[in-house]
């Protein structure tokens, strides 16, 4: 099980989201409106005046197997237009309850 | 959940809501009434009392100062003035605006119920009367006829005025110069004497016969009967053969003393219609009823009814103030229509795309809609001042919605879908949008808290734009957004664009411009003292031009219609006056051939009505009503020709006094005077000032038709009594007074009735025997003892001069010397008279001042400066907490004095007058001005945040907001033009405005990309607005 963490723009919430049912990914948990700024060339998402856009995240604990499909999809999604902003982190899950 | 989320999100709901908006709009559109300015409740109430046979002196004396006294401590008075004239005292009270003339009119009749007791014996009631502007009368007729001119009276009555008054909204149909029928006994006093006959006898034979008596109840058998006399003449030729008494064992007929004559009262008016024998028909309507549909009814109506006319009585349009109403209106609507046109087309210029100049143009209709209805729910018009506000909202409205597209535009092309860019763009901005509308209507609001005569007009304009900017707001919030999700898509970008597409023609030229501006910006920041010397130059150099710019106060407007008034020697009998009517009638037919119906009435009527309340009659006066043919099928102007008329009429050696004037409807009917008021007691000291003073104002360039108020003294005969004389006869003067009126006034003995008409009969002397000084001496009445004296025995006729009037205002004697300007502007004028009248040698008991129009002149500049500071000041809040900053409203608020430039520059080259209407145009401006600051500020304020550095902040923002600023610019500059370009009926009324904004904003648009960024500059520090620094300085613990 690997742990997908997606960080978006909000303007592609109903990317997101038709992603994951397009993947058959069913169990989620949403994180709305996440500030942040990209490390390298990722511009501000504040949420105020001078940077008024604003991220969402998703945490996603999915198969092994359906990682690459996923990251596939977040690059896709990426390529639409590099500004917009999408970024995808995987860590393995050791334990569940 | 946000208003725009859910918009997107229910499209449906939005459609319908705003749909539902419409719908209502529409409704209260189609139920408005139309007229040319909202209605106004003139605070004005006047108090009339007649004390019958007392004259001027008398009445100021006994009547006018004990009411105006007791009156003076009525609430909310502003000014009491009054006319005492013979019989009648008019006083006058003007309230503060917006007080209520319920309350004042309920104090006032308290205050005469305490000081009745104190008037004299046998005056009347005072009566309280309300002055409305919808009294004055809204259409008239000219009526002429030839064989049935006798019948004239019964027949309208019948014919017309009674279906007429069916039409619903009609206040009421007067007549003027009506022929009245009236029997006339005229009795010879010779024959009198020989009969031993007196008028009264002769009167009193009449009505002893002349009626109808019940006698009682006569049973007989079953029924009960009732018992009558009927003594009622059937024709006045009855008359002639009653018997007043006998002689000599044979009676004496009415016809063996007098002639009896069944016919038209004596001529005291002569009213004539291009030249015709006629009279006036006027209607007037009801209070709040709409003035266009009761004047197109009563046309509709007349021409229906003129058909059951007599052939030879003609009835004639003279004036229709529905007609200015109708065209301004309409010229109005079209420029609003253009303005909306041209709108469009910026808004496309500056997009380049269809889809969304049309979402954009959507919010235009919407705004203006709920426009109309919060007209509706205020029950106010369409009017000239409503449609003018729309005009000035209608380039605003767009604004916000194009901010709002732009963004979700911007998203759109980085790949989101419509819907999601509609969300998250209009949330990026929403704050924003509304902060600038927060300035608008700090600017627009405050003219709701406008008061006087100038807040009617104010207000409703800051209600209007403030509504409008504010639903635009709320519009590009949520239809914007719902429907950029339904519209808008992903434009591909064309490879090779054809050399007439947008790109490669309109956009390239934009791009040229940005960079061009850019590099200005760049050139202005290393020369930045420069530059402000520059611009302060101009600043200052624009203010010393100020200075050929003449004031005004509502300019003056060409409604097709000439009023003059001609006063001849008074005393001058009324056949003498016409004569003079007929030449003057003469020549304007030759000279003036723009003249289509020329109304001429001379004399007076002395049951003149209602009507005699806004002019003045008199057996020496000529009153002329003209209507012109429209402004488009003459070549001269309604003020040539009214100049053309004074040099004609002010050649004729009888005239006087005259006046002529141009304007009928204007606010409430006033025309612009400047008036030197000359306060004082003394008759002879203050007539001579007046003099002097007039003589002065005639010399003064510019000023025409100086008219002084108090009109000449008028020739009197007074019959002095001796009253041992009296005594000894054991006559009263009321005795005699009442003899001497029944002989040469009259005596009204009874009355004729006819188809249920009723006639007066009166009696008196043959107007042969009353006529002259011996005449009157040789009257001969009855003494209690029944002897015959001739009334030069009871004393001597003197020929007195005495004042026909004494006015008052603020309780003292008053002369005005009122001129009117000649193409100079009215602030011109009233500075050259004051330096005139400087001159005069004023004794220390009177008082002079400047005043009139003037005077509201000057009030309302001044309400209006006030204005002007409440807007700064709520414009500066707005901006301050939006910047959180001090200094940025100042930066911005630079701008503002380069607008009055513009201002300035615009009034001078098209030479117009710096009005109430072009004032208020300049305090628009200010939001407007400052509005492009703030966007242009604001983005600043952002790239610098962003982390870029001064100056390359203020170019690279500069380049990025000069098409927003452009685009806002030009919309309302192009909404603005066809006000400012418009011609025809009622145009010189809102075209100042129009002028002074796309004078300012041309002018201060250009001034402000330069000088705001400029300004910008000077007034901020490299890196002060790096918040992080003060913060690191607090916790520095990794060092």
């Amino acid at each position: 099980m690997k742990a997908v963490m997606i960080i978006f723009n909000q303007t592609n919430t109903e990317r997101v989201e038709y992603m994951f049912d397009k993947l058959g990914i069913r169990g989620y948990s949403w994180f709305n409106d996440v500030k942040g700024r990209g490390s390298e060339t990722g511009e501000p998402r504040m949420g105020t005046h001078t940077w008024p856009e604003m991220n969402s995240a998703v945490l996603t604990i999915i198969p092994d197997d359906k990682v690459d499909d996923l990251l596939n999809a977040v690059e896709k999604l990426d390529n639409i237009h590099k500004e917009v902003g999408v970024r995808a982190f995987v860590w393995p899950v050791e334990k569940t309850v | 959940m946000s208003i725009y989320k859910n918009a997107v999100n229910k499209p449906i709901t939005t459609i319908m809501i705003f749909t539902a908006i419409v719908v209502m709009g529409i409704y209260a559109l189609v139920q408005m009434p139309v007229d040319l300015y909202p209605e106004m409740d003139p605070p004005f109430i006047s108090v009339m009392t007649t004390y019958a046979g007392a004259n001027a002196s008398d009445i100021e004396a006994n009547v006018t100062r004990t009411i105006e006294d007791a009156l003076n401590s009525v609430d909310n008075l502003k000014e009491i003035t009054s006319t005492s004239s013979d019989n009648l005292s008019v006083i006058f009270l003007e309230f503060e605006w917006e007080s209520n003339l319920d309350e004042a009119t309920n104090d006032i009749r308290d205050v005469i119920d305490q000081i009745i007791d104190y008037l004299p014996e046998g005056v009347e009631r005072p009566m309280i009367f309300k002055f409305n502007t919808s009294m004055m009368p809204i259409v008239f007729y000219a009526v002429t006829a030839r064989e049935n001119y006798p019948g004239l009276e019964k027949l309208l009555d019948e014919k017309i005025i009674n279906p007429l008054n069916r039409i619903e909204g009609i206040g009421s149909i007067g007549l003027m110069g009506v022929p009245r029928r009236v029997v006339y006994v005229d009795a010879d006093p010779r024959l009198l004497d020989a009969y031993n006959l007196t008028v009264e006898q002769i009167g009193n034979a009449i009505a002893g016969e002349n009626m109808n008596l019940p006698s009682g109840n006569v049973k007989m058998g079953n029924l009960d009967y009732q018992l009558r006399v009927q003594g009622e003449f059937n024709t006045s030729d009855r008359i002639r053969s009653l018997v007043v008494s006998n002689m000599a064992g044979k009676p004496v007929y009415i016809q063996d003393v007098a002639t009896v004559r069944d016919s038209i009262k004596d001529l005291t008016l002569d009213e004539t219609i291009n030249g015709e024998r006629g009279l006036r028909m006027f209607v007037m309507k009801q209070s709040g009823a709409n003035t266009m549909k009761v004047a197109r009814e009563v046309r509709k109506n007349l021409a229906e009814l003129q058909k059951e006319l007599p052939p030879d009585v003609e009835i004639n349009l003279i004036m229709d103030t529905s007609d200015f109403i109708k065209g301004s209106i309409n010229n109005l609507s079209e420029t609003l229509l253009w303005a909306f046109l041209f709108v469009i087309l910026v808004v496309l210029f500056f997009l380049g795309r269809w889809r969304a100049t049309f979402i954009i143009v959507l919010t235009i209709p919407i705004s203006l809609i709920v426009a109309f209805l919060y007209l509706f729910i205020s029950g106010s018009s369409i009017n000239v001042i409503s449609l003018t506000s729309l005009s000035i909202a209608i380039g605003m409205v767009v604004d916000d919605a194009i901010v709002v597209l732009e963004n979700i535009t911007r998203h759109v092309e980085r790949g989101a879908t419509p819907r999601e860019a509609a969300i998250y763009a209009t949330n990026e901005v929403w704050l924003a949008v509304i902060i600038t509308t927060l300035v608008v209507v700090a600017v627009f609001f405050p003219l709701t808290l406008v008061g006087g005569m100038t807040g009617v007009i104010f207000n409703e304009l800051g209600w209007i734009v403030s509504i409008t900017v504010v639903t635009s707001t709320v519009a590009a919030i949520s239809l914007t957004p719902m429907l950029s999700s339904k519209f808008l898509k992903l434009r591909e970008k064309k490879k090779q664009p054809k050399w007439y597409s947008y790109e490669r023609t309109i956009e390239k030229w934009l791009g040229w411009l940005d960079n061009f501006y850019e590099k200005t910006l760049r050139w202005a920041l290393r020369h930045k003292l420069l530059t402000l010397f520059v611009s302060l130059a101009i600043f200052v150099g624009s203010m010393l031009l100020m200075r050929f710019i003449q004031t005004d106060f509502m300019p003056e407007s060409d409604e097709s219609r000439i009023t003059a008034s001609i006063e001849l020697q008074t005393g001058t009998r009324v056949e003498e006056t016409i004569k003079t009517t007929r030449y003057i009638e003469s020549i304007i037919k030759e000279k003036f051939p723009e003249v289509q119906i020329l109304s001429a009435s001379s004399g007076s009527d002395d049951e003149g009505g209602m009507f005699s309340l806004f002019t003045t009659t008199g057996s020496n006066m000529i009153n002329l009503m003209m209507r012109l043919s429209d402004i488009e099928e003459r070549e001269k102007t309604v003020w040539e020709i009214a100049s053309g008329i004074r040099e004609e009429i002010g050649a004729l050696p009888e005239v006087i006094n005259f006046t002529v004037e141009t304007a009928g409807s204007g606010m409430g009917g006033a025309t612009n005077t400047v008036d030197v008021e000359i306060y004082g007691y003394d008759f002879n000291v203050t007539n001579t000032i007046a003099e002097e003073i007039k003589n002065r104002l005639e010399k003064v360039n510019g000023a025409i038709d100086v008219q002084v108020s108090r009109k000449n003294d008028k020739p009197e005969l007074q019959f002095v009594l001796d009253r041992d004389k009296l005594a000894l006869h054991g006559l009263t003067t009321a005795q005699v007074s009442t003899y001497l009126r029944n002989r040469v006034t009259g005596m009204i003995a009874s009355q004729y009735k006819e188809e249920g008409e009723e006639y007066d009969i009166r009696v008196r002397l043959k107007e042969e025997f009353r006529s002259s000084l011996t005449d009157l001496e040789e009257i001969s009445i009855v003494t209690p003892t029944g002897a015959r004296i001739k009334m030069k025995e009871l004393g001597e006729i003197k020929e007195y001069w005495s004042p026909p009037n004494i006015q008052h205002k603020r309780r003292e004697r008053i002369v005005t010397v009122s001129a009117k300007p000649d193409r100079i502007a009215l602030g011109e004028l009233a500075k050259r008279i004051k330096a005139e009248i400087d001159q005069v040698e004023i004794p220390q008991e009177v008082l002079l001042n400047v005043g009139g129009t003037y005077e509201d002149q000057q009030e309302s500049f001044m309400d209006l400066g006030l204005l002007m500071v409440l807007s700064l000041i709520l414009v500066f809040i707005v901006m301050a907490s939006q910047f959180e900053s001090f200094i940025m409203p100042f930066v911005i608020m630079f701008s503002i004095p380069f607008a009055f430039t513009g201002v300035i520059l615009g009034l001078l080259i098209t030479d117009t007058t710096l009005s109430l209407v072009a004032a208020l145009g300049a305090v628009l401006l200010i939001g407007i001005v400052v509005k492009n600051g703030i966007v242009l500020i604001d983005f600043t304020n952002l790239m610098r945040d962003r982390g870029l550095e001064l100056y390359e902040a203020i170019a690279v923002s500069g380049k990025s907001r000069l098409r927003p600023v452009l685009m806002t610019a030009a919309t309302t500059i192009l909404g603005m033009l066809p006000l400012a370009l418009s011609t025809g009926e009622g145009a010189e009324l809102w075209r100042p405005m129009g002028i002074t904004v796309i004078g300012g904003l041309v002018f201060s648009t250009l001034v402000t990309m330069v000088i705001v960024p400029v300004m910008y500059g000077i007034m901020s520090h490299h890196g002060e607005r790096n918040k992080k620094k003060g913060i690191i300085k607090q916790i520095r613990f990794m060092e």
